[in-house]
Order: structure tokens, then sequence, then C-alpha cells
């Protein structure tokens, strides 16, 4: 962050039973990343600030973000059929001499998508820049001028979305915050673990000398062109808080043996 | 509107052993949520259900409908408001359509392609022209098409959408001018507990069948599990409105119905199968002016399945709106229920306790509609 002035986090807690972060996908495979994309947060505060699609970005698509991933969940895949209530044929891609489209040809009636959402998964995601922007974020995130969604409109989150405001640098937010996973999950966690104190969460943190490219950075959400462009990011581990009361009759737990983290996997 | 307002429904319903809306594989919908498996019915499926049932309860005024007789239509509409002849009427409609610049079709008055309008958007193209209808038909042609020039007939068509499209939105891919964004936010209805996918295999037997030959004529296997499921909308009344050209009145009556459609339709999956008409045991709607809160985490710990599952599910929703409301401070404007749990039955009287504590005494789904619309329409008149 570049901006002169004093800088603000805001931490969001993505937590619901679906959401779905396309980065790429059109026509009838809808995918999502195994993560938040920068687009889809920017898009979530855009709407929760009332801007329509058409307005400029460059503000919020100029915010660092970091996503911390609590509960990494699964994949679901949903099997999805659309077709004219009336039983009119369906529309086909291909454009009359008028420019409207041509119904289908032998006449479709039904249209098969696939949309892929993440299921039972929990993000934080922290974003960073001019603390009054953030201000503006937080009241707006509290009072949102559209229904919020996680990636797509049927993904509602699940309270509590808004974590609130932190100073100081964006990783350091993102240690502090504590595990954000589900009970359940916190509970199984802390009997393999010794209810050690610590987790080791992955992390993927917006990084001008990182590794990883992503082109998920949105330009414009006008309808008519849509544009990304590309971010470095770098991915890590952050140790967290988890909340839980060490076992003292058992020995300190190192947070989870992993062999893997060291490969980054 | 300086305030928005958000009014989110929340609804538990159980459904018998049923398969309301199957994959590829034929079996119901599921998720994972809270680490388990749960029935699930996607927003897409019960939004088409509560769009038919919204649809049959519209009076016609509110319809919409898909013509290429675009200039006759709106030529009955002057007449019958005028009094004018035909022949007069006919003129003045074409020179109002004609601002739209829409390709004629190979008949006479008829557009080249069907455009789908809301009877309410011509009825009011047609009221533009009623005062000086009969000054319009004494003018020439050119005369007709230069004074009805200031007229704002396509603005009419762009605003005051059909209240289907007002509430669930549309989108024209080759003209993005016509997209609507939609009011209402539909989450997928997921089990408040632990559900597993069962199979019921059946056997077809012929009637027609010859003595000597056993078995049967045809088998296989349907999937189907039974659940309580939560459902949750919200609505956005200041998208609504604006939807709606403005039009507080219509906003109201929308969402009214919406409350309704949303609360009474079931999608009809298998229906015949498994005749699995239900109603809710709960309906809680809360108007907020924050922010909507969807209440499913109440469900993220899944309800055990000997302890009473419908009770035990309404008991945790109140809770989680309380917790929720005395956590983050933000008191609802307003908040009412209509549910079935009596206080006779000493399994559901904690939960009649913690529902009334929540939501206040259950109402009559009537007077539930009603109140809240009572409710809004003060709440926005004292905005105005």
């Amino acid at each position: 962050m570049t901006a002169s002035g004093r800088t603000s986090v805001l931490l969001l807690r993505l937590a619901a039973p679906l959401q779905s972060w396309g980065d790429r996908s059109t026509f009838n495979r809808r995918e999502t990343r195994p993560e938040p994309t920068k687009s889809g947060v920017v898009g979530l505060l855009a709407a929760a600030a009332g801007r329509s699609r058409h307005a400029a970005l460059d503000d919020l698509a100029g915010l660092a973000l970091g996503i911390r991933i609590d509960q990494p969940g699964s994949l679901l895949r949903d099997y999805h059929t659309v077709s004219d209530h009336r039983g009119q044929p369906l529309l086909s891609a291909a454009v009359s001499a008028r420019g409207l489209q041509k119904p289908t040809s032998p006449a479709k009636h039904t249209h098969i998508t696939q949309r892929f959402y993440l299921q039972d998964a929990v993000f934080l995601a922290a974003v960073e820049g001019p603390a009054e922007l953030i201000t503006t974020l937080e009241h707006a995130v509290r009072h949102p001028a559209f229904p919020l969604a996680l990636g797509r409109r049927s993904c509602v989150p699940a309270q509590p979305l808004l974590l609130g405001q932190r100073t100081g640098p964006l990783q350091d937010a993102l240690r502090a915050e504590p595990w954000q996973a589900s009970p359940s999950v916190r509970k199984r966690w802390g009997r393999q673990n010794g209810n050690a104190t610590r987790i080791d969460l992955p992390a993927t943190l917006d990084d001008p000398a990182g590794d990883d490219i992503r082109d998920d950075v949105p330009l414009s959400f006008a309808p008519t062109r849509r544009t990304y462009t590309t971010r470095r990011t770098s991915h890590t581990y952050l140790s967290a808080p988890t909340g839980l009361t060490p076992d003292p009759t058992r020995p300190p737990s190192t947070g989870g043996h992993d062999p893997f983290a060291l490969l980054g996997w | 509107m300086t305030q928005r307002l958000y009014i989110d429904v929340h609804v538990v319903q159980t459904v018998p052993p049923a398969n309301l809306n199957r994959d590829d594989q034929g079996n119901p919908k599921e998720a994972i949520y809270g680490g388990v498996r749960r029935s699930r019915v996607s927003s897409q499926a019960w939004k088409r259900a509560t769009r038919q049932h919204f649809d049959v309860q519209a009076p016609q005024s509110e319809r919409a409908t898909r013509t290429k007789r675009l200039t006759g239509e709106l030529t009955t509409r002057i007449t019958q408001n005028t009094g004018l002849e035909r022949e007069d009427a006919g003129r003045i409609a074409a020179a109002l359509l004609a601002q739209l610049g829409l390709s004629q079709g190979k008949k006479a008055g008829d557009t080249a392609y069907l455009l789908f309008y809301g009877n309410a958007q011509l009825d009011a193209v047609a009221t533009l022209v009623t005062d000086r209808a009969t000054d319009l038909a004494a003018l020439d042609d050119k005369a007709l098409a230069d004074t009805v020039k200031e007229l704002p007939v396509a603005e009419t068509f762009t605003t005051g959408h059909p209240v289907g499209v007002a509430l669930f939105g549309r989108m024209v891919a080759d003209i993005p001018k016509l997209n609507v964004d939609a009011a209402v936010q539909v989450a997928h209805a997921l089990s408040t507990h632990e559900t597993q996918l069962e199979f019921d295999y059946f056997t077809a037997v012929d009637d027609q069948n010859e003595k000597e030959e056993t078995g049967a004529g045809m088998i296989g296997t349907i999937g189907f599990n039974s659940a309580t499921l939560y459902r949750y909308a919200t609505v956005g009344l200041a998208q609504l409105t604006d939807n709606l050209g403005g039009d507080t009145e219509a906003a109201l009556d929308a969402l009214d119905r919406f409350v309704d459609s949303f609360t009474l339709s079931a999608p009809t999956g298998y229906q015949n199968s498994f005749a699995h008409r239900t109603r809710p045991s709960l309906v809680a709607v809360v108007v907020r002016t924050d922010q909507p809160v969807n209440l499913v985490s109440a469900f993220e710990e899944p309800v055990p399945a000997e302890a009473g599952i419908q009770a035990n599910s309404a008991r945790r929703l109140a809770e989680e709106h309380l917790t929720a409301t005395q956590v983050w401070g933000d008191t609802p404007l307003y908040a009412a229920a209509s549910h079935t749990f009596t206080t006779r039955e000493t399994r559901t009287k904690d939960t009649v306790e913690t529902l009334t504590q929540a939501f206040g005494e259950s109402v009559a789904f009537a007077d539930l509609r009603t109140a809240l619309r009572a409710r809004i329409t003060t709440a926005v008149g004292e905005q105005a």
C-alpha cells in the first residue's frame, strides 16, 4: 500500500453453507476457486457501498487483500437445468441479421449447466487501505445497499460477516485473529493436537514480489465490458490463536505435525 | 429512501420422504455443512416454485405478456380511455411506439419480434395521451409524430417493470439496458440435521401377466430423504421500489405477495410419488434497517435425530436470532412469527417460550402479512 497517511485493515469472516468464487468461468460450467477471489471480495464491498456496476472501482481494486483459509471446505458439483417456464424453445448462440438470438433448431427445451460450490468453508479476508476508505466500507458492510453474497447470489453469508477494523499491517491482523473454523472442526482438531494454542493456517497475500500471478483484479463490472487484470500473490502459512485451552496433562504440542507444510502444499 | 429496509423471511418446514430437487443421478441434492451430510434444495428450484405460485395469484394488470401485437394492444387501451374511434387511436398508438424504433413485422402494425412487457407498463403509456387524445387525433401524421416525441414512452418501458421481474430480476443477453437486478435473494434450503440418502426399491407388476410368467415387469430405485429444512430469503425494499419505478405501494404489494408465495410454495419434483405437500411449521419475518441476517449458523451443529427435530430446529432459530441481536446490538425494526407449536405439549413448551421471546406471540399467517405491511408502511412514511 503506497497511499500516504494512515492505513487500516478490515476483517471479514466469509462463511456460509455454500460459497462460489469463479474467476474465468463462462457458459455452462461455472467453477469456483478454492479460495475467495479479489474480484469477489471487491464486488462484495462495492455492493455494500451501493456502487452501480458501471461505477469506478480503482479505489477498491487498489486495496491490498489477504485471505486466510480457516476451514477449506470441499467441492460441491451442482447439476442445474434451465428451461423456459412457458415451454418455449431456448435461444441459440447464433444471431440473426438484426442482432437477435435465434431459437434453437431443432428446438431445445432444457439447458444443462454445472455449477460448482465450496461447501462448509470458512475464510478470513483482510482488506488493507486508507483509514477513511476502510471506515466507510466498514459502515457499508454493516448497512449494505444491496444484499451481500459470497461469490454468487444464492450464497448468503452466515453471520457474523464483519469482524471489524484493525490497525497495523495486514499480515499482523491475520495472525492475531482467532481461528474461525466451526466448533466441531476445532473440537476434533483439538482432540488430535492436545488443544494447542496456535495453529498454522494457509494464507494467500497480495505481494508485489510474489511468485504467483492471479488474473482476478476487476477493472470494471459493467456487463458489457467486464475486464480483469493480474496481481502478484504469495502463499504462506500464518500462525493463529486457536482459542482452545491446552490440556495440562498432555505434553505440549507443536500445533500438529504436518510434513507437507514444509513443501508449501 | 434514506434508510434501507430489508425484510428477512425464515421458514422451518418439514418434508416427509421426498425428492424435491434432484441431481443428474436422480437423487435428492445434498451438501455438507457443519461436517455432516444435509438434504439441500437449490435456491433456483425453490425460486421457480415461488414464481409459479406468484404468477398464478397475480391480478391481470400485473401480468406480463409477450406479443407482436403491441400496437393493437395499445390502440385498445387508448380507445377504452378516451372513446376515440379505433382508427384515430391506432394512429396515436403507432406514433407513440415509433419512438421505440422497433422493426416492423410482415403484417401491418406488428413488430418484427415478440416484445415482453408488463400490462401495467402499457397502461402507463396509454395514460400519457388520455388528456389530449382528441387534440392529437386532429393533427396530421407529421405534426402528430413531432408532438408525441416529447412524451416519455421509452422511459415508461424501462421502468415500472412487471412485479415478477422487479422481484426476481431479468437478464437479456443482447440488450443489457433491459436487465433488472433482482430485489430478492434466496439461499439454498438446507436440512437442520444430518440426513442419509435412502433408496426406494420398487417393482412394477404387469397387470396383463400370463400365469406362467412370475416376477416383475420392471424394477428400479428412487433416491429420497426426509428433512426439516431451513429456508431463508431476504427482500431489499429499496431495490424493489426502484425496480418498480419508485412506486412504494406497488413495492408493498409485491413484498406481501412474495412473502405469501415463498412461504406456501414447494418444488413439485416427484410430487405424484411422494405427495410432499406440507406447510411450514414456523414462518418468521424480521424487518431490519442495517443488514439482512441469515440464521443458518443455528444449524451448523446438526440437530440430533432423537430430540424432536422440528421443535428443536425452531427453538434454535429463535435462540440464534436472540443471540445475534444481543451480541451485535442491532435490534430489528420489527419481528413477528406464525408457528404451529403449542404450550399444551410439554415437549414443545420451551420452543414456544423461546419463539415468543424472539418474535412475539404467534399470529395467524394472514395477520402476519397484514401487520408486516402496516409496519413497513409506517417505516417508509417516517422516512419520507
